[in-house]
């Protein structure tokens, strides 16, 4: 629903900002999805006056105005006829921002313009376009338009939730307002004249179906006039979104959504008989809506009748055939309440979705209806004029019965973990039209008023005190503590099954290692991880340190597996290792380090068996690396003594190593008794959860452009290294290149000594063309040059 | 010109009949329908007609063009259809040959059952605390009110390194650690290794350990009992019963010890339970006053509870492993049993 502040303030004194308004709506329960500024142009527009005007020499239809904007005389250029010298005009200066596009200087047909003078449409003032506005003769040049038309208002597009009806209407959002500001609220509360004759004499009301029909009252003025609405009229409804049509019309909806209770108009002279029958529809019964379409009813659905046909779909929609014309003379203002229910189903079927469907099936309340009568004739009788009938027939057999709600604030504490005392308690509750009937103890006792049948339990009252004692306002007392980083704990899980699918078998060994240990790997006696922490009194000298690598016990693993006829197997182990630290207190770093040995695969009927080697283990690493969130990883060669000579690969993060894999040198092999190649990796977890990683990934556009493939093969000098030939590759053009997969290294036959031939398939993408043939062929080119330059490579 | 037309039509129709693949068919398609085939040069040589005749002809191209476009069509389902019977015929496949698996290993069984223990306590809000394994004597022992004088302190008991530095004995200077850093209330799981210098067929120097701890206004031994069969119902079956009895801790007060009915006989009594029913699981308690003013936990306030438990136990039992020395061997073929 759309609220004007200005219209809103007619209920409420209120002069917050729109920004401070918008929130003290939303954390009051009626969520603002948009505000819109109405007006603001008139800021920007001045009143000028044409000095002059001829005929554009160019065009027929187009005028040179000489216009004074109370500064100097400027040129415009104006395509209406009423601009004649001497008239008072609206000027939008160069460089006014008009809806979406901004006023510049212009040349039009060979004429300079420095501006546009403006019709009433362009200014939001009303709907005509007919020529450019003319004001009147005793506005200031160079004013501001703003001045003499302020059209001003700031309209909030917000949302009432279902159980909120009574919001359906400015009234009930100044009066929710008012509670919350604490600020006085005015109800239209009009005395109506007493009027002529009685209304009896004229209209019979006969309701057939009070259950689906709770209260109906008919008030009738004879001799309207029916005419267009006034200008505050047309503005207040417009305002929010409706087009003025003439001014009973216009009275019935600002009523409703100034109280939130639809009403209808018919005219009397259309009502046959004079009689209003309140009745269920035939089955099949035939009805010509006020939108010309025919609909078929249901025995479910209900009417408002006269002696003869069906003049309005209850609650829904009216008929054609008894609305307001412009020749109506006599209305009756009919102001009910319809069940809810009824509404809806007949709504639903028939899918008409009227305002004044959507409020009825929201459940309205049957005192409003008299209320939205009353103010309905109040308004017609003072735009449209005509004489009132005395009194209203108002069938209403069964009284809405007020609801009595009781309060304990001891409940309050337990619901909303708030004290707050009775007072408080009374305010808030009185405040939104509730009254106090009894204080005990622990409990107080309320009135609910007819307008809040969402409020019928004690959870309900609790809930509107924590509306207005504001929900960020309840001090909270548990702090959730980030004891454990939950995401290191998940991401250590990912490695280890990873390591599983991986064909990985997870070992478990303990904590205690030998110095001999070191020594079979090789490690110098510099090395920090001869800094180790040694036990007093170690169960003996193999168990007498804490272990400051896990390898050895998987070499050891390894080993024992292989005494026992195991061949082709993988072992990993996660755990601590030790080092003595700054202090008394220990370095415990974990450590994620495994084996791979044997068949790459397991045997297949399918497939040819083949051996591990190291870019397997490789692979195992980069996976696991990949799977850290880490990027950007550097190799080196490593000099780790374990890894036989040039095949042992370190792998370096932002200058940190965190991790390694090679090839287990086959003499330090032979100290633990493994006489076949192995293949060992090491990753320094602490290290890695250390570093910056990319935990979520940044979703990037599916590019839409076909990408290219393009091979490129040639011969290379052994001596260089891939990851440097394939970072020049990418470097030559980043933002094409997506992707390079090296295809094939072949040496030997052919190939001369020293050099090796390698094959890439390179993958051209871009996110915003179609490449062509010619612009790839142009790449290669400079790919190959480049190549050729640094590499000296053969093409091949 | 009619006649040329006829016999085009004619050599279009023999070759789409004589067409057996689909790519034949397309090629023959552009050849004969294409923008830049004859018929539609036909078309084209309209002009070269008297004005009468050029209406009759023109129908007589755009029928010839219709009637190649269904021959076509029509071809091109039986080619296909030819070519789906000549898969069949190739694909003739023994598919009780075994399929492409990829290789698979497994977690450790204690990891697995640690990770059992892990979820079914996070399931409840509790958080994962973690504890250096080289600790020193006021965490381990002191500020668990054991005095200086416990046996446990023994250097037959307990690691040293040097000095007052030594290995945990137990989880639970993790429990001290997180006191002395978070307030109440906590909810955490201290799973680790330990150690102790035991070496024989039931112990193992190094072995793992896990303990709860929960501090909170209003926590006591019913909230301990009701974790107890929670903890026992998720790992060993809903029919599993907790009973504690009275013993001594020195960090709690009153303290317990915790037995739950055997699940292998489920209490009747076996070999496994020494004919009693019932299996040892830990030790409970509530959290001695004492600890909390250690940590500087107001003791009027808060209470907590505490229990520990060995994970290396729970595995055994879990998997029916009888000998402990196989959890620490590595034995492929014991480890390939619990893929």
């Amino acid at each position: 629903m759309k609220i004007s502040y200005k219209w809103l303030r007619d209920y409420i004194d209120i002069d917050l900002d729109a920004k401070t308004l918008e929130e003290e709506l939303t954390f009051s329960g009626i969520e603002v999805e948009a505000v819109e500024e109405l007006g603001a142009i008139l800021n920007q527009i001045l009143v000028a006056e044409v000095k002059e005007r001829q005929q554009h020499p160019n065009s027929d239809h187009l005028w040179i105005c000489q216009v004074d904007n109370g500064n100097e005389v400027i040129q415009v250029i104006c395509g209406a006829d009423n601009c004649e010298a001497g008239k008072k005009v609206a000027l939008a200066p160069v460089g006014t921002q008009m809806g979406e596009f901004v006023i510049n200087k212009a040349k039009l047909r060979g004429e300079h313009s420095f501006g546009m003078l403006c019709s009433e449409r362009e200014l939001g003032i009303s709907d005509n376009h007919d020529g450019i506005i003319n004001l009147a003769g005793d506005c200031v040049n160079g004013e501001k338009l703003s001045r003499y038309y302020d059209l001003s208002d700031i309209v909030f597009e917000v949302e009432i939730t279902p159980n909120r009806p009574d919001l359906l209407g400015i009234t009930g959002i100044a009066r929710d307002l008012s509670s919350l500001l604490h600020r006085e609220f005015r109800l239209p509360n009009p005395e109506l004249p007493a009027g002529t004759k009685p209304i009896r004499a004229e209209l019979q009301l006969d309701n057939q179906a009070i259950d689906l029909c709770p209260r109906y009252t008919a008030r009738m003025i004879k001799g309207v006039t029916i005419a267009e609405s006034p200008d505050w009229l047309k503005r207040r409804i417009t305002a929010i979104g409706l087009r003025p049509i003439n001014n009973v019309v216009d009275v019935t909806n600002f009523v409703m959504f100034e109280l939130g209770h639809p009403l209808h108009a018919f005219d009397y002279h259309l009502v046959e008989d004079h009689q209003i029958i309140i009745r269920r529809a035939g089955l099949g019964e035939k009805f010509v809506a006020l939108n010309d379409e025919e609909y078929i009813l249901a025995d479910t659905d209900l009417v408002i009748a006269d002696s003869k046909k069906a003049i309005a779909l209850a609650g829904v929609i009216g008929a054609a055939n008894s609305q307001i014309q412009s020749s109506t003379q006599d209305i009756i203002i009919e102001a009910a309440n319809f069940k809810y229910s009824a509404v809806r189903r007949t709504s639903k079927r028939l899918a008409i979705f009227t305002d004044s469907a959507y409020r009825f099936e929201r459940d309205l309340s049957d005192m409003q209806a008299e209320l939205a009568g009353r103010r309905c004739c109040e308004l017609i009788l003072a735009t449209a004029g005509g004489e009132l009938l005395e009194g209203l027939l108002d069938s209403y057999p069964e009284p809405e019965e007020p609801v009595i709600v009781t309060i304990r604030p001891s409940r309050i504490k337990k619901v909303l973990s708030i004290n707050i005392s009775q007072e408080t308690i009374t305010n808030y509750l009185e405040s939104l039209g509730l009254k106090q009937l009894s204080n005990g103890e622990d409990s107080l006792q309320f009135e609910v008023p007819h307008y809040r049948k969402d409020l019928s339990r004690e959870i309900d009252l609790i809930e509107e005190i924590i509306r207005l004692y504001g929900y960020n306002n309840v001090e909270t007392y548990f702090k959730p503590q980030k004891v454990m980083n939950y995401e290191i704990f998940r991401n250590k899980r990912n490695l280890t099954d990873s390591l599983v699918k991986l064909g990985f078998y997870e070992v478990v060994n303990w904590s205690f290692a030998g110095v001999e240990d070191l020594d079979k790997l090789r490690i110098v006696e510099r090395d920090r991880r001869r800094e180790v922490v040694s036990l007093k009194n170690p169960l003996g000298s193999s168990f007498a340190i804490m272990r400051p690598l896990l390898l050895p016990d998987i070499l050891r693993n390894t080993a024992y597996n292989l005494n026992h006829n195991q061949k082709d197997f993988r072992f990993f182990e996660l755990n601590k290792v030790f080092l003595q630290g700054a202090g008394k207190q220990a370095e415990e770093k974990y450590h994620l380090s495994g084996l791979i040995t044997g068949l790459r695969d397991a045997i297949h009927w399918r497939e040819e068996a083949v051996k591990t080697d190291f870019y397997d283990v490789k692979g195992v690493v980069e996976e696991l690396l990949s799977l850290t969130g880490l990027s950007g990883i550097e190799e080196k060669y490593s000099k780790e003594t374990w890894y036989q000579p040039g095949v042992g690969l370190d792998f370096y993060n932002q200058g940190k190593l965190v991790a390694s894999a090679g090839k287990l040198d086959p003499k330090v092999a032979s100290s633990f008794e493994i006489e076949v190649p192995c293949f060992v990796f090491d990753l320094y977890l602490d290290t890695i959860y250390n570093e910056k990683r990319k935990i979520v990934p940044d979703f990037r556009e599916i590019v839409k452009f076909p990408p290219v493939l393009r091979d490129l093969s040639f011969l290379i000098d052994q001596r260089f290294d891939l990851a440097e030939i394939a970072a020049d590759i990418r470097q030559s053009n980043p933002e094409l290149i997506s992707k390079i997969i090296l295809f094939d290294e072949y040496k030997g036959k052919n190939v001369p000594s020293g050099k090796r031939s390698l094959t890439f398939s390179l993958t051209f993408s871009s996110i915003n063309k179609t490449l062509n043939d010619k612009l790839i062929s142009k790449e290669m080119d400079r790919i190959v040059r480049s190549l050729e330059k640094k590499y000296e490579i053969k093409m091949r | 010109m009619k006649e040329e037309l006829r016999k085009q039509i004619e050599a279009a129709r023999t070759a789409i009949n004589a067409a057996e693949r689909q790519h034949d068919l397309m090629q023959l398609k552009s050849q004969f329908l294409g923008k830049k085939s004859d018929l539609n040069g036909f078309m084209m040589r309209l002009k070269e007609l008297p004005a009468s005749e050029r209406p009759a002809f023109g129908k007589i191209v755009n029928e010839a063009k219709q009637q190649l476009e269904e021959l076509i069509n029509s071809r091109l389902l039986k080619v296909k259809e030819s070519e789906y019977a000549a898969v069949l015929q190739a694909e003739h496949l023994d598919l009780t040959m075994p399929g492409k698996r990829n290789i698979r290993g497994a977690l450790h069984p204690i990891t697995q059952t640690w990770r059992e223990i892990e979820d079914l306590f996070i399931r409840l809000g509790f958080q994962v605390a973690d504890g250096p394994d080289i600790e020193d004597e006021y965490h381990n022992f002191d500020a668990l009110n054991t005095p200086a004088d416990h046996p446990a302190r023994d250097l037959s008991d307990t690691f040293y390194i040097e000095g007052d530095v030594l290995l945990r004995t137990h989880t639970s200077p993790v429990q001290i650690r997180t006191m002395e850093k978070f307030a109440p209330p906590i909810k955490i799981i201290c799973p680790g290794r330990t150690y102790r210098n035991d070496n024989d067929a039931t112990h193992s120097p190094c072995f793992h350990q896990v303990e709860a701890l929960v501090v909170d206004e209003g926590i006591n031994i019913a909230d301990l009992r009701d974790m107890l069969n929670y903890f026992a119902r998720e790992l060993f079956g809903p029919e599993i019963a907790v009973r504690i009895r009275p013993h001594f801790f020195p960090f709690t007060e009153p303290s317990a010890e915790m037995d739950m009915v055997c699940p292998k006989c489920m209490g009747s009594g076996c070999s496994l339970c020494k004919d009693t029913g019932w299996l040892e699981l830990g030790g409970a308690g509530i959290v001695d006053p004492n600890v909390f003013e250690y940590v500087g936990i107001d003791s009027e306030k808060y209470t907590g509870y505490a229990f520990g438990l060995g994970i290396d136990r729970i595995a055994m039992l879990r998997f029916g492993i009888t000998d402990m020395r196989l959890l620490f061997n590595n034995d492929l073929r014991f480890l390939r049993q619990f893929k």
